[in-house]
């Protein structure tokens, strides 16, 4: 093991990674690779200023850690920092994707052979005129260990798969895709019927979607819409990093204050399984479950060791990083809006005209959040109209929280296949989203 | 068979800075190379981190052969170029003290303010050679400071942003940059009538740029999906538009002068828009070669993955005018926050501006209430284009603002 510098805090993250990526255009397999590889993130702390070394040449990591400590002032009271104390001290072996459910066990050949099952439902329609089909995969084993005493080997795994397709019926066109992201590479099968359902209403968008008249109206998000809702408005709004500093902020985000309707509640959590699914954080934190908003008051927020010592709370297991290049920060895992109480026909039987948002091309949230739809729909009399085509969305986010007036009972989960969340440098960032359909009384549409 | 190398190395110092102080020092040193191998119109293609055995990688790629995925094109051949820069600072700890001299100054002079993220000094070194006489060499150094700040008690995560990259380095320039934006951000300008009005993005801001990075994509223009397939030739937008895919280090792009597949293209430049008129797509070879278009030197992707098309920065043509001259008079919005807007299928495009400032051509007046703007691809960068100042918003490095009129309204 590493001879970690006295008067310090050390800790030393290896990922043993398995990646594959696989692309087929037009029926030609333009790539295909899988690779392993295994390199390391070194952090080490001595109470003022935290060095960072990233490395592939694992066998030199123990001389990272003496360059590291040698750009450091030893510190005799370490052990009475406030983030040391509260750095978590977990040992173990917690792999969950070995034998079968690695997807390091399945052939390339078999990763190739389930695009090509699904790609026919798609290439011959004559309104496409260019498809793509994309599979990843990611397995990685990391082993973290640390100067106070953590010891843990642990793994995550996701799969990927995406059929993008630019349509077109004479001067019209439109772009849409079906994408489905897992731990298992065994949920990727079976979804014939799944993606021809979306093919075909993408047809129908392009066909008959009408320009959208511009205005403020009751929206219905879908669960994919609501899921990067809650993710960009809010989840990165509870990142404890931005807090840091700033007085005045602690008491404008104090817990307990009333942020939102009562029905919402958002909550992240790590242990639930997609491509959130994060058992320790890059510092050897469990995974928690944390509230972020519970029946409309604060309820929490996203931490990472150094968030936590500075605001005096408790540790969340939400400090990540991207890959072995990169230092953890604070971000989400899987985070979620809560369910309702109404069937979807009861939603928006409610409404006499609004808009639905079914799929997204992205999302953002400052102040004022966006979200820009792919397939939209008009809700006329309770009842969803004709598709409508919408640049973006947006909205005041605590006003808009606040305008959230109806959550139907189920909730779903949803992954990036491909992409995932994007904060500074670090993009993508694999997360779980979702949540029920959310109305919301008046939205910005352009 | 015809073997390349490909490799890229990133040495990188970033200095983390957070709530005004050096928070974190990070040093990443990582080294990535590819083997590539043509034969018979196929490509096979292997890689891997840090020390690599050569041999072995040859000998996998020559296996990925298997695959067999369709290559038909002639790898770049009898091209020896080596292009070595570097930026003001090559002594890291330099590098590092300068930074934290910079934030107390930042910090004296504007207390109302929390300045976080991060500044890199990062050297990337590419290369690429192959047994047809190929040999390209880039070597850069190139620092990047980008500064998120806050107005303390602020309920945002951020309030704006203020930085740049480039070579050069000069305390007192950022310094004064700083200042306008931070000052410009106090001055809360409340009042707002709707219309149309002459709108300032940075060149760099993508924004504005989204619908022709999609739409000039070599495989969705060739294959009928995009808005502008099937207009080479034509004159779709106005006499001063031209635009660029661009590796230049005049319009801020400091990787590699040449791509993924060794093409170097005159001045580091490609005109796929020239003077209104619609020249060509982005295109790699591949895609040049089975759908006929003008191959403009645009491949790209992972170190070790075939080369795809990919977007390269665009850049566009500068007008004789100052921005000053450009406005005539008028005062502009300059978006120096507009996040999460987009365009539709038929080129409409709408933004929320988060961080709006009133501009008349030579300094930021004051901050405008969140606005949205909109137009549509057409009569932004034809009827109602007005034109890229020819001058620098900073002497830093390259930020030349473009100008063109939108609706505009508040949110």
């Amino acid at each position: 093991m590493y001879k970690f510098p006295e008067g310090l805090y050390t800790d030393v993250r290896i990922e043993d990674v398995f990646q594959t990526s696989i692309q087929i255009t037009m029926g030609r397999l333009d790539d295909v690779k899988e690779k392993s590889y295994r390199a390391a993130f070194i952090r080490l702390y001595d109470g003022k200023r935290w060095f960072y070394a990233s490395t592939s040449d694992v066998d030199g990591i123990q001389g990272e850690i003496d360059a590291l400590a040698s750009m450091a002032s030893k510190n005799e009271n370490i052990e009475k920092d406030p983030i040391f104390k509260r750095l978590e001290v977990n040992e173990g072996e917690f792999l969950k994707f070995i034998g079968k459910d690695s997807v390091k066990e399945i052939s390339l050949n078999e990763k190739i052979g389930l695009l090509k099952e699904y790609y026919p439902i798609i290439a011959h329609s004559e309104h496409v005129k260019l498809w793509r089909a994309n599979y990843i995969d990611l397995n990685v084993k990391k082993s973290f260990y640390s100067s106070k005493g953590s010891n843990i080997v642990f793994d995550t795994q996701r799969v990927g798969m995406r059929i993008g397709f630019e349509l077109s019926d004479g001067e019209k066109k439109f772009a849409d895709r079906f994408d489905r992201g897992s731990n298992y590479f065994a949920s990727l099968k079976g979804l014939e019927k799944e993606i021809e359902t979306r093919f075909n209403k993408a047809v129908l968008f392009l066909k008959e979607a009408v320009d959208v008249k511009p205005g403020k109206y009751t929206v219905v998000l879908s669960p994919e819409a609501a899921g990067v809702f809650a993710h960009e408005s809010f989840g990165h709004k509870s990142e404890s990093d931005f807090m840091i500093g700033d007085e005045s902020m602690k008491e404008e985000w104090k817990i307990g204050k009333k942020v939102g309707s009562e029905i919402l509640s958002i909550v992240d959590d790590g242990n639930i399984m997609g491509t959130g699914y994060t058992p320790f954080d890059d510092e050897g934190t469990r995974a928690k479950e944390t509230y972020l908003i519970k029946n409309g008051i604060l309820a929490g927020r996203l931490h990472s060791a150094k968030t936590a010592a500075a605001l005096k709370e408790e540790l969340t297991g939400n400090a990540r990083a991207l890959n072995f290049e990169y230092e953890p920060i604070v971000r989400m895992t899987t985070t979620y809006i809560k369910g309702g109480d109404k069937s979807f026909e009861e939603l928006i039987s409610e409404i006499d005209e609004g808009v639905l948002i079914e799929t997204l091309k992205h999302g953002s949230g400052m102040s004022t959040f966006t979200l820009a739809p792919s397939m939209a729909y008009m809700i006329r009399n309770g009842k969803v109209a004709e598709p409508v085509k919408i640049s973006v969305v947006s909205g005041n986010v605590f006003e808009t929280l606040n305008e959230i007036d109806g959550l139907t009972k189920d909730v779903k989960i949803l992954e990036f296949a491909l992409g995932g969340c994007g904060k500074f440098e670090q993009f993508p960032l694999p997360v779980g989203f979702g949540g029920p359909y959310v109305r919301v009384k008046s939205l910005n549409v352009r | 068979m015809i073997k390349e190398k490909y490799v890229e190395k990133t040495s990188q110092l970033a200095v983390n800075i957070e709530n005004n102080r050096v928070e974190s020092v990070r040093r990443k040193d990582i080294t990535k190379t590819a083997i590539r191998v043509y034969s018979e119109n196929k490509l096979g293609v292997a890689g891997g981190l840090g020390k690599i055995d050569e041999e072995e990688l040859t000998e996998r790629a020559v296996k990925a052969l298997d695959f067999n995925i369709q290559y038909p094109v002639e790898p770049t051949s009898d091209l020896e170029m080596n292009i070595v820069y570097h930026a003001d600072f090559n002594d890291e700890n330099e590098f590092v003290n300068e930074i934290e001299e910079l934030l107390v100054e930042i910090s004296k002079e504007q207390p109302d303010f929390i300045f976080s993220n991060k500044a890199t000094l990062t050297t990337t070194e590419n290369s690429i050679k192959n047994n047809l006489g190929l040999n390209l060499f880039h070597s850069g150094t190139s620092l990047n400071i980008g500064l998120i700040f806050k107005r303390k008690g602020s309920g945002n995560i951020f309030d704006g942003m203020v930085g740049y990259s480039g070579l050069k380095y000069d305390r007192k320039e950022f310094l004064k940059l700083t200042n306008e934006i931070c000052e410009a951000f106090k001055n809360s300008i409340e009042e707002f009538n709707p219309g149309r009005y002459p709108v300032v993005f940075l060149q760099s801001d993508s924004i504005y740029l989204m619908k022709l990075y999609r739409d000039l994509h070599g495989l969705i223009f060739a294959t009928g999906g995009s808005l502008l397939s099937g207009k080479i030739g034509q004159k779709l937008f106005d006499e001063s538009f031209t635009l660029y895919q661009t590796r230049n280090h005049a319009d801020g792009f400091y990787g590699s002068f040449f791509d993924l597949e060794g093409t170097v293209t005159p001045e580091f430049r490609y005109p796929l828009i020239e003077n209104g008129i619609l020249r060509s797509p982005y295109t790699n070879k591949k895609t040049a070669k089975l759908f006929n278009l003008p191959h403009t030197g645009a491949a790209g992707g992972e170190y070790d993955s075939v080369p795809d098309v990919v977007a390269y920065p665009f850049s566009l043509k500068e007008s004789d005018k100052t921005l000053e001259e450009l406005l005539e008079g008028r005062k502009g919005i300059f978006v120096l926050v507009a996040s999460g807007g987009d365009f539709t299928p038929d080129g409409n495009f709408a933004t929320p501006v988060q961080l709006p400032f009133l501009f008349d051509g030579k300094k930021f007046i004051g901050r405008l209430p969140e606005l949205n703007i909109s137009s549509n691809l057409f009569d932004m960068f034809g009827k109602d284009f007005i034109g890229v100042g020819k001058d620098n918003l900073t002497s830093l490095g390259p930020s030349r603002a473009v100008i063109m009129e939108m609706e505009v309204s508040k949110i």
